[in-house]
């Protein structure tokens, strides 16, 4: 193990690594921690064994410092075409700070929760439910995917003139979600099987899907609705209750676990099904809940590499570091939970500022030039990471996270991409697929 | 309880079928279609049924804008008629003669905290003027806190000023009018009501569809139908402006406008003892239907009359058991005699869940033809209910997925997992039925309110009962 010393200024670097980043839209830690190995490589300016906790020191800041992006830059136009998410809510009322506020509340929480969790609980109790229940994962993933399907809450059709049209209105936004899987599936799924990408990107072939599934398609969104800047509040005043912040914490950190430490299953689909088991309900309480379930989900699937009884590789990120060094110890994992940590009180200063920051000056810089950039800086780690095929990899997801959003689905639906090849991987008919795609 | 609750009973409900966990260790996948069969009935309802549902009375405070899907519609003034009466518009045109300017002393009802409804004096200002489009001219009318915003917005209204006038329709002895607000007028939504109750009496059933606000931002006006029995009035206030979340964030209606009463001169009860709140997703329907109550005939309201019917009985069960076991035993499915049980109970555990709360359902149809009322554990949105439920079904799936493995990953004996695994639910379920006492006496207290008998005694004499 790296002396003490080294472990704190490798995580320290990483969380200033991972905060000056992680406030960009459309930025994501995982992408920009593949290109980091893909240009600069680890092992000559970094030692192998410090890779996993400069890693944890990103995360961290990723899980706390991305609430800035997903706040500010993710502002909606008044005419309010498609849904808006709770923080654009917030943002749209002048309220950004306050929702950058209550996600910190839930990130603190989240940190806590994972903590506690990794220092008493998951040692003794992850391993033998892992053990347990890990054969059944498939099942468990497909009866998620199906019930997002059969879940999906028609937001249109009561006010058709006929009962047909009734019905036709509410199953367009349901078909429209269903395509979305679809399409999503069917480009992941020749993504992971061909020859698409250059070999050479084996660790980051997924990267310019998933960038324009959620990350490009988001900005051209803000591009395209040209939304006001509105002045903000940056006062330090939350509306919410004891109740609220516990009943989401408790929540986030449900919907967290589960994503955390079963494959495939996002964070997203985590709050899905733990936002139906304890019935959330309340803007205040899903912000919350958003920031507690994503600490524990990108930071706690990532400390399962270094419990040494279970070692579970969860993540982009886990597999990355995984083929450079796993840890092996006792010590290196406690040593990881004290980095969690540390790199939250950081995390934690620099999202506040940021925030504070931002909501002063907010409509100084138009959120459209700064989309402009972003674009074109998502095109260059796309191209660089998978070649000019990544682009237009990164072409096609992108249309269909625009499609996600035009026909007023969820935006999950374009997990597809990942879930329904290795749906067809897992029960053994990934041959079958690629012929039916006249692809083999 | 909410939809995944009833979902994971049916992932729980195949895992007791040591062939179905036998199958789905190998990858077999077929055994998921108990957790489609236990989320069934809310499917078929909320995605078919709610559609095809009869409609009496469609009541849309504020219709939605055609391409911007959301309130005030904008109009030409020759669109507006008296059947728009108090529905909330828009209507684009040049101020071509201001009739009056001038001070009035409004005289209103409203709500205290108490329930109790008092008359309100208030001298406001107020103007009228005229507004005309190419297709006509209309009457707008500003007064009280709506001048002071209209007059901050636009400045002094002159002759010839563009502008963009939102508000609701009136209609008085000149015909229709726009009065300037930013909400509908509560009124129309009560005298609807209070007619298809009155016509229930009738006819036997009428069915109420009503629509909610949704205005731009992705915000909805909130609002409150309040039934109230002794009183024999429909009562609704019009509330702030909330997100989908529920999070109120302003625009209180001034008391003038936030209250609208209908009187009712029929006998009704409410089953269930809180106002209907109307705010995001969509509208309820509510059938009113006459019924038998005390030895009076009285009408009866039921929340959502298309939900917890055929699809929520133990019959619609039988019939899932016997279509999934002819379907997958047709096409070879060695364990369709196990999973047609799993898929039946998992629509009956569906059906016993909901039937811990309020709303109860037709359980054996065609044997019982209404609905049976529920337990009242709590309610069906309940953190508490819900979250012991599924706890409990993960429970039990992690405890079978243990005994039907040899050797078992958890070695210890099959009682003191299932306690370990449970206690959480164990716990929750203990303290739903604690409350669930608290919260029967409550309901019983406000149903003797609600149907206060000496309340329909008095009204004998007008002509009531």
């Amino acid at each position: 193990m790296l002396p003490l010393s080294d472990i704190l200024i490798w995580s320290l670097a990483g969380v200033l690594f991972g905060s000056l980043i992680s406030w960009i839209p459309g930025f994501h830690i995982f992408n920009i921690m593949a290109l980091l190995v893909a240009v600069f490589g680890v092992g000559e300016l970094m030692p192998v064994q410090a890779f996993p906790f400069f890693a944890i020191g990103a995360i961290v800041a990723y899980a706390y410092v991305s609430a800035i992006s997903s706040v500010y830059f993710s502002v909606a136009d008044e005419s309010a075409v498609f849904l808006l998410f709770p923080t654009q809510r917030y943002l749209l009322l002048g309220r950004g700070h306050e929702a950058v506020l209550l996600y910190l509340i839930g990130a603190v929480a989240g940190t806590l929760i994972l903590v506690i969790g990794a220092l008493f609980i998951f040692p003794k109790v992850l391993p033998p439910i892992y053990q347990a229940t890990s054969p059944y994962i498939t099942y468990f993933l497909t009866a998620i995917v199906l019930f997002m399907f059969m879940s999906e809450w028609p937001k249109e059709g009561d006010r058709g003139k006929t009962p047909f049209q009734r019905l036709w209105m509410a199953w367009r936004q349901i078909l429209g979600g269903l395509l979305v899987f679809l399409l999503s599936g069917i480009l992941g799924f020749i993504v992971m099987n061909t020859n698409l990408l250059p070999t050479t990107s084996a660790y980051t072939r997924l990267t310019p899907m998933f960038i324009g599934f959620f990350g490009m398609s988001w900005v051209l969104l803000n591009i395209l609705s040209n939304p006001p800047m509105l002045e903000q509040v940056p006062d330090d005043r939350i509306e919410s209750s004891p109740y609220n912040i516990a009943k989401a914490s408790f929540g986030g950190a449900l919907g967290g676990t589960i994503a955390a430490v079963y494959p495939i299953i996002t964070g997203g689909m985590g709050a899905l099904i733990a936002g139906h088991m304890t019935s959330q309900r309340g803007d205040d309480a899903f912000i919350i809940s958003q920031g507690v379930n994503r600490v524990i989900y990108y930071v706690g699937a990532f400390t399962l590499l270094f419990l040494p009884n279970l070692r579970l590789t969860r993540g982009a990120a886990a597999w990355l570091v995984s083929s450079i060094y796993t840890p092996k110890s006792y010590s290196e994992y406690l040593a990881a939970v004290g980095v969690i940590l540390l790199s939250a009180g950081i995390s934690f200063v620099f999202t506040y500022y940021i925030s504070k920051f931002l909501a002063r000056g907010f409509n100084i810089v138009h959120i459209r030039k700064l989309s402009y950039f972003v674009a074109i800086t998502l095109v260059i780690i796309s191209y660089v990471l998978t070649g000019p095929m990544g682009i237009v990899v990164l072409l096609v997801s992108t249309a269909i996270g625009m499609m996600a959003a035009a026909f007023n689905t969820r935006r999950s639906y374009c997990l597809g991409g990942l879930i329904l090849p290795v749906l067809i991987s897992m029960t053994g008919h990934t041959g079958e697929v690629m012929h039916l795609l006249g692809l083999g | 309880m909410r939809g995944f609750t009833h979902y994971i009973s049916g992932l729980a409900a195949a895992t007791f079928f040591p062939a179905l966990v036998a199958d789905l260790r190998m990858g077999i996948l077929i055994p998921v279609i108990a957790a489609a069969a236990a989320y069934f009935p809310d499917f078929v309802d909320f995605k078919f049924g709610k559609f095809f549902s009869r409609r009496d009375y469609e009541i849309d405070p504020a219709p939605w804008d055609d391409k911007k899907h959301y309130a005030p519609k904008l109009v030409k003034v020759a669109e507006l008629n008296e059947k728009n009466r108090y529905q909330f518009f828009a209507v684009q045109g040049k101020v071509s003669e201001i009739v009056e300017r001038g001070e009035d002393t409004l005289v209103f009802k409203m709500v205290d905290e108490n329930g109790n409804v008092k008359t309100v004096e208030k001298p406001y200002k107020s103007i009228i003027f005229k507004l005309t489009d190419e297709t006509g001219t209309i009457t707008v009318e500003a007064f009280g806190e709506d001048y002071e915003f209209f007059e901050e917005e636009f400045g002094e209204i002159a002759f010839g000023k563009e502008m963009l006038v939102f508000g609701y329709v009136d209609v008085d002895d000149d015909g229709i009018k726009l009065v300037v607000s930013d909400a509908p007028h509560p009124q129309g939504i009560a005298e609807t009501i209070a007619k298809a109750i009155e016509e229930a009496y009738e006819k036997g059933e009428t069915i109420v569809k009503i629509h909610n606000i949704r205005l731009p931002g992705d915000v909805y006006r909130r609002f409150f139908i309040h039934l109230d029995p002794p009183k024999r009035e429909v009562r609704v206030e019009m509330g702030p402006i909330v997100t989908p979340g529920g999070v109120a964030i302003g625009g209180e209606v001034p008391d003038y406008r936030r209250v609208g009463i209908a009187k009712v001169s029929v006998p009704f009860i409410k089953t269930y003892p809180k106002p209907t709140r109307v705010d995001s997703f969509s509208g309820p329907e509510i059938a009113f239907r006459k019924a038998e109550f005390k030895g009076k005939t009285v009408v009866k309201d039921r929340f959502l009359p298309w939900h917890h019917g055929f699809s929520h009985s133990l019959t619609m069960g039988i019939i899932i058991g016997i279509v999934v076991f002819a379907f997958f035993k047709l096409i070879g499915y060695a364990h369709a005699t196990e999973l047609a049980l799993a898929a039946m109970i998992g629509q009956w555990l569906h059906v016993f869940e909901d039937q811990l709360g309020f709303m109860g359902s037709n359980l054996l149809p065609p044997i019982t033809k209404d609905v049976i009322p529920g337990f009242k554990l709590g309610e069906s949105g309940s953190g508490l209910t819900n979250f012991s439920t599924a706890w409990l079904m993960i429970a039990f799936m992690i405890w079978n997925f243990n005994r039907f493995t040899d050797p078992r990953p958890i070695p210890i004996a099959d009682w003191k997992l299932l306690l370990l695994l449970a206690w959480p639910s164990i716990i929750g379920f203990a303290i739903a039925i604690v409350k669930s006492f608290r919260l029967r006496k409550e309901i019983s207290q406000l149903m003797d309110y609600y149907t206060n008998l000496e309340a329909f005694e008095e009204m004998e004499e007008v002509g009531g009962i």
